[in-house]
C-alpha cells in the first residue's frame, strides 16, 4: 500500500520534472541575432493614426509610418523624410512640400501627394482623438501634382514642421478605410519596418520593410512582448527571455539592475513632466498668496532623491529642462523647500499656527506609476513642515479623477504631461492659456498671458518667440496657477549583447538602429 | 426518475438567467454611479477641445439617457452582441475580446484544476491510509499552508526560483517570442498538437507550468482535507470492514473507499471551479497571462463599461454553466439526491 503511494508521488514528480527539463533543452530561448525582444508593460491601443493618442503607440506608429518630415535621430533637428524639401510663404501660412519621386509603401504600392491628402483628410473626417492636432491649424490640403502638396493654414503657425512629425500627418496605406477608425489595421506607412504580427495585449512582430526609401534598418526584426506590470517585465529580462526593458521600469528596479551589472542602463532625458495643478477658482487656493506658499514649501531634490532615487530631475518651470527659452523661474522665485518665505507668505494671507491652511491633496494611484501614493505623502510632509498647513491626502481611480479634475472638483492635485509636439507652446498654451486649459481644471485666465500666447504662436523668429516665452514663464511664477515637480528621464535596460539605443528629445524609441553584437 | 431529472435540468438551467440579470443590473448601475466615464479616461489629460469632447461620448452612446443604455445593451445581450468597447481601441467589439481572452483563462484554469484535483487526491488519500502518523500531520500542515497562500507572492517565489534561479522556465507570457501558431480552440497546448507544431507545444507548456501550478497548489489544499476527511469517514464504515472480512484485495478496497468518499468532492469540484477563475484574476497578473482576468482589470482601471459588462455577464453564464453540469453530476453519481 505504502509503496503504491510512493510510486503515485514518484510518477507526478517524474512527469513534471520531464516536461520541465526537456522543455529546458527544447524550449531554446536563444533568439537569432536578427531578432530583438523587446519588452513594454504600455500598451499598443489604436494602430490608426487618426485615433491614436498615447505615447507608446505613437512610437510603434513611428516605426512603420513616417511623415514628411522628422527629427534627426537624437537631435530637436527636423530634417527632410518623405518630403526632399519644402517652401514657406512669408506669413507661414502655406507650406508647400516636394516628395521623394520612389515612395512606396511596405508592399509596394506607389506612394504619391494624393496618398499624403487622403491620409490627412480622413484624419479630418474621422474626428478621433488626436485629430485636433490636425483640424486647429490645416484649414485645407491640396495635391498640386503626384509630388507636391500643399498646406493651407488657418492661422500662421511657427512650429508647424513640430506638428508634422506627429502620427496624425503620417500617410497610411489605401487599406486604412477613409471614413473609419481601423484600430487593428496592420497596413501601416511607409516608415523603416512593417507589422507582420499582432496579437493584441501578447505580441507585436515588425520586420524590415523592403521598400523604405532610406537606410536599412540593421536588426531584420523586432518583436515587442506586452507585460502586464514592471515586476513580470523586470523578471523576463533577467531570465533572458527579452533583450530590452523599455517603458517602463519602475525607480528601485532600475536601481537594482543598475548595481547588478548584467545590464546596460541607459539614462537619456525625458520630455515629460509632473506638476501640482492649483484650483484658482476656490477657496482657499484662489488666494494667490496661498498659491505662492506651497510653491516656496516644495522640495524638489528631495522628492527626485526620495521617491524616485534619483530617475527623475527638478523641474523649475513647465517648459522642460533643455527646450529652447526653458527658465527656471520657480528656483529664482522660490528656491526649494523654502520654510521662511512660505510662512512670511501664509501670515499675509491670514494663517497662523493656531488657524492653519487646511488643504486636501489628491492623487491617482496607478496611473502614474506605484510611486504617487509616496510622491503625495512627501508634498504633505514638506507642507506641513511650515506648521501652518494641515493636508488631507485624498486619492481617485483615473476615470474618476480625470472627471473630477475637468470639472474643477478638487483643490491641489497632482497630474503629469507627455508632450504632443516639441515645442515651448505645447508646454505652456495648453495650461495657461483660458480657452485651451478646462481639461486641467485649474479655472487659470490672465489676458496678458492669453495675448503672449497668441503673440508667440504667430512669429516664426525664434529669437523673439524666446522673450515671448520667457514672459510667459515669469508670469507662471507669479501667477501660480500650477507647480512644476520633476521631469522624467527615460531608461532602457538591455542585454549585455545589445547596442545602437537612439532615443531623442521626442521620445521616440527607434528601434532601425538596434543590434546585436 | 428520467422525466425529474429532465425537469430538474431545465429548472436549473433556468435559474441562471435570473443570476446573470440581477447581476448586470448591479454591474450597470455600480459603474455609472461613480463619477467619471470611458471616454474621460482615455482623454485624460490630453488637450482636447469641449466639442469634440461631446462628439466622443455621442459616438460612444453615453449622451443617451440611463434606461436606454440599459435596455440597449441587455437586448444585444440576448442577440448575442456584447457591445463595442468604449475605451481604447473604440469601437472594437466586446466579444472579439471575449473570444481571444477566454481560451487563455480557460486553458490555465483546466490545468491548474488538474494540478490541484491530482494534488488534493494524493495528499488526502495519503492522510487518511495513515491516519494519526506524522504524515497525516504533515498532510494537513500542508492543506493549510495551500489553502492559505498568497497567490501573487507565491507565484513570485516559483517565478525567482524557477525562473531567474535555475533558468528552467520561462516567468511570464503564453509562448516564447517570435512563436507562430495557428490558433483554432485558443487553447494553445491543443491548437499546438491538433496543427502538429511542436515548437508551440514545447513552448506553451513550458510557458503554463508555473502559473497551473501556482494556481494548482493554492487550490489543492481544500481538496486535501475533504478527500482525507471522507475517507477517514468511509474507512470506518461497516462495508469496509465487509469487504476486509471477505478477504478483498486492499487495493480494491481503497478503490471503493475512494468513491464514496469521491460524492462531496465533485461539488467542491464544481465551487472550486468559480473559485478557480477569480484566483486565474491573481494569477494572470502575476504572470502576465493574458486572459480575462487581466482584461477586466484594465478595462475597470479605463471604466470601458460595455466591456466589463459583457466579461462580467460572460463569465457569470460560464459559472452557472459549470455549476449546473456539476450539479448533474453529481444527482447522477448520488442515487440518494431528490430533485
Amino acid at each position: 500500500m505504502r509503496r503504491q503511494y510512493a510510486t503515485l508521488a514518484l510518477v507526478f514528480l517524474v512527469v513534471f520534472s520531464v516536461v520541465a527539463s526537456g522543455c529546458i533543452s527544447g524550449g531554446g530561448g536563444e533568439e537569432k541575432p536578427t531578432t530583438i525582444v523587446i519588452g513594454v508593460t504600455d500598451k499598443v491601443t489604436d494602430l490608426d493614426p487618426a485615433n491614436a493618442y498615447d505615447f507608446y503607440t505613437w512610437e510603434v506608429l513611428n516605426n512603420v509610418m513616417e511623415g514628411l518630415v522628422k527629427y534627426k535621430p537624437g537631435t530637436l533637428e527636423i530634417e527632410p523624410a518623405l518630403a526632399e524639401n519644402w517652401e514657406v510663404n512669408e506669413d507661414s501660412t502655406v507650406w508647400t512640400f516636394y516628395l521623394r519621386k520612389d515612395l512606396k509603401f511596405a508592399d509596394g504600392t506607389p506612394l504619391t501627394a494624393k496618398d499624403v491628402v487622403r491620409s490627412i483628410e480622413r484624419v479630418m473626417t474621422i474626428q478621433g482623438d488626436p485629430s485636433w492636432l490636425v483640424t486647429d491649424f490645416v484649414d485645407k490640403v491640396e495635391a498640386k501634382d503626384d509630388y507636391t502638396v500643399v498646406f493651407y493654414l488657418k492661422q500662421p503657425t511657427a512650429y508647424f514642421l513640430a506638428l508634422l512629425t506627429t502620427p496624425p500627418y503620417f500617410p497610411v496605406h489605401p487599406d486604412y478605410a477613409p471614413d473609419q477608425i481601423q484600430s487593428d489595421q496592420t497596413a501601416g506607412g511607409a516608415g523603416p519596418y512593417k507589422i507582420t504580427k499582432w496579437v493584441r495585449d501578447e505580441e507585436l512582430v515588425l520586420e524590415a520593410n523592403p521598400n523604405y526609401y532610406g537606410e536599412k534598418p540593421k536588426t531584420e526584426k523586432i518583436i515587442i512582448k506586452f507585460y502586464r506590470d514592471a515586476s513580470t517585465m523586470r523578471l523576463a529580462l533577467q531570465n533572458g527571455e527579452i533583450d530590452i526593458a523599455w517603458r517602463t521600469l519602475r525607480p528601485s528596479d532600475i536601481d537594482s539592475l543598475k548595481k547588478d551589472g548584467n545590464f546596460n542602463v541607459i539614462e537619456v532625458p525625458g520630455g515629460f513632466i509632473r506638476y501640482i495643478c492649483l484650483n484658482t477658482k476656490n477657496d482657499p487656493t484662489s488666494n494667490v498668496k496661498v498659491r505662492q506658499a506651497l510653491a516656496a514649501a516644495v522640495d524638489r531634490p528631495e522628492i527626485a532623491q526620495k521617491v524616485f532615487m534619483g530617475t527623475v530631475e527638478p523641474l523649475y518651470s513647465l517648459v522642460p529642462n533643455g527646450m529652447w527659452s526653458h527658465k527656471d523661474v520657480f528656483k529664482t522665485a522660490y528656491g526649494d523647500g523654502n520654510i521662511e518665505k512660505a510662512k512670511a507668505l501664509l501670515s499675509e494671507a491670514g494663517y497662523s499656527e493656531s488657524n492653519p491652511l487646511e488643504i486636501q491633496l489628491w492623487y491617482t494611484p496607478t496611473h502614474y506609476g506605484d510611486t504617487e501614493a509616496d510622491l503625495a505623502q512627501i508634498l504633505k510632509e514638506q507642507w506641513e513642515k511650515t506648521g501652518m498647513i494641515k493636508v488631507t491626502i485624498k486619492s481617485a481611480e483615473w476615470g474618476t479623477y480625470t472627471d473630477y479634475a475637468r470639472n474643477g472638483q478638487m483643490q491641489v492635485y497632482l497630474l503629469g504631461w507627455y508632450p504632443d509636439y516639441l515645442d515651448p507652446d505645447d508646454y505652456t498654451t495648453p495650461f495657461l492659456k483660458s480657452t485651451a486649459n478646462s481639461w486641467a481644471g485649474t479655472g487659470y485666465s490672465n489676458p496678458t498671458m492669453d495675448d503672449l500666447l497668441s503673440q508667440a504662436q504667430r512669429l516664426s523668429d525664434q529669437n523673439e518667440r524666446t522673450k515671448l516665452y520667457e514672459q510667459v514663464q515669469d508670469i507662471l511664477a507669479q501667477d501660480v496657477p500650477y507647480i512644476p515637480l520633476i521631469q522624467g528621464k527615460l531608461f532602457v535596460v538591455t542585454q549585455k549583447n545589445v547596442k545602437g539605443v537612439t532615443i531623442g528629445p521626442d521620445m521616440i524609441f527607434r528601434y532601425s538602429t538596434l543590434y546585436k553584437e | 426518475m428520467a422525466r425529474g431529472l429532465g425537469q430538474y435540468i431545465i429548472i436549473r438551467a433556468l435559474m441562471i438567467i435570473p443570476t446573470i440579470l440581477i447581476l448586470y443590473t448591479l454591474v450597470f448601475f455600480f459603474l455609472r454611479i461613480l463619477p467619471g466615464n470611458p471616454v474621460m479616461a482615455v482623454v485624460g489629460t490630453k488637450n482636447i477641445p469641449p466639442e469634440q469632447l461631446e462628439h466622443l461620448m455621442q459616438m460612444a452612446g453615453l449622451d443617451k439617457p440611463l434606461y436606454v443604455q440599459y435596455f440597449d445593451y441587455l437586448k444585444g445581450v440576448l442577440h448575442g452582441d456584447f457591445g463595442v468597447t468604449l475605451a481604447f481601441p473604440m469601437g472594437k467589439p466586446v466579444w472579439d475580446y471575449i473570444a481571444q481572452r477566454f481560451p487563455a483563462t480557460l486553458e490555465l484554469a483546466l490545468w491548474a484544476f488538474t494540478v490541484s484535483v491530482l494534488l488534493g487526491l494524493l495528499t488526502g488519500v495519503i492522510g487518511a491510509t495513515r491516519k494519526g502518523t506524522k504524515t497525516d500531520t504533515a498532510m494537513r500542515v500542508y492543506s493549510i499552508i495551500a489553502y492559505t497562500l498568497f497567490i501573487p507572492w507565491f507565484g513570485m517565489m516559483l517565478q525567482y526560483l524557477f525562473g531567474i534561479h535555475l533558468h528552467w522556465l520561462p516567468t511570464s507570457g503564453r509562448l516564447d517570442p517570435g512563436v507562430n501558431l495557428h490558433t483554432v480552440t485558443g487553447l494553445y497546448v491543443l491548437d499546438s498538437i491538433i496543427t502538429g507544431n511542436w515548437d508551440a507545444l514545447v513552448s506553451s507548456v513550458r510557458h503554463l507550468i508555473l502559473p497551473a501550478l501556482t494556481l494548482g497548489i493554492v487550490l489543492s489544499g481544500a481538496y486535501t482535507r475533504l478527500v482525507r476527511n471522507n475517507m477517514v469517514d468511509v474507512l470506518s464504515q461497516d462495508f469496509i470492514r465487509a469487504y476486509y472480512a471477505r478477504g478483498v484485495a486492499n487495493r480494491k478496497v481503497m478503490w471503493y473507499a475512494l468513491k464514496n468518499a469521491f460524492i462531496p468532492v465533485v461539488t467542491l469540484m464544481g465551487l472550486q471551479f468559480a473559485i478557480l477563475l477569480g484566483g486565474a484574476v491573481l494569477t494572470e497578473t502575476t504572470f502576465s497571462w493574458p486572459g480575462m482576468g487581466t482584461f477586466l482589470v484594465d478595462r475597470i482601471d479605463y471604466r470601458d463599461y460595455n466591456a466589463i459588462q459583457g466579461a462580467v455577464i460572460f463569465f457569470a453564464f460560464f459559472v452557472g454553466i459549470i455549476s449546473l453540469i456539476v450539479d448533474i453530476v453529481y444527482a447522477l453519481l448520488d442515487p440518494r439526491v431528490k430533485y
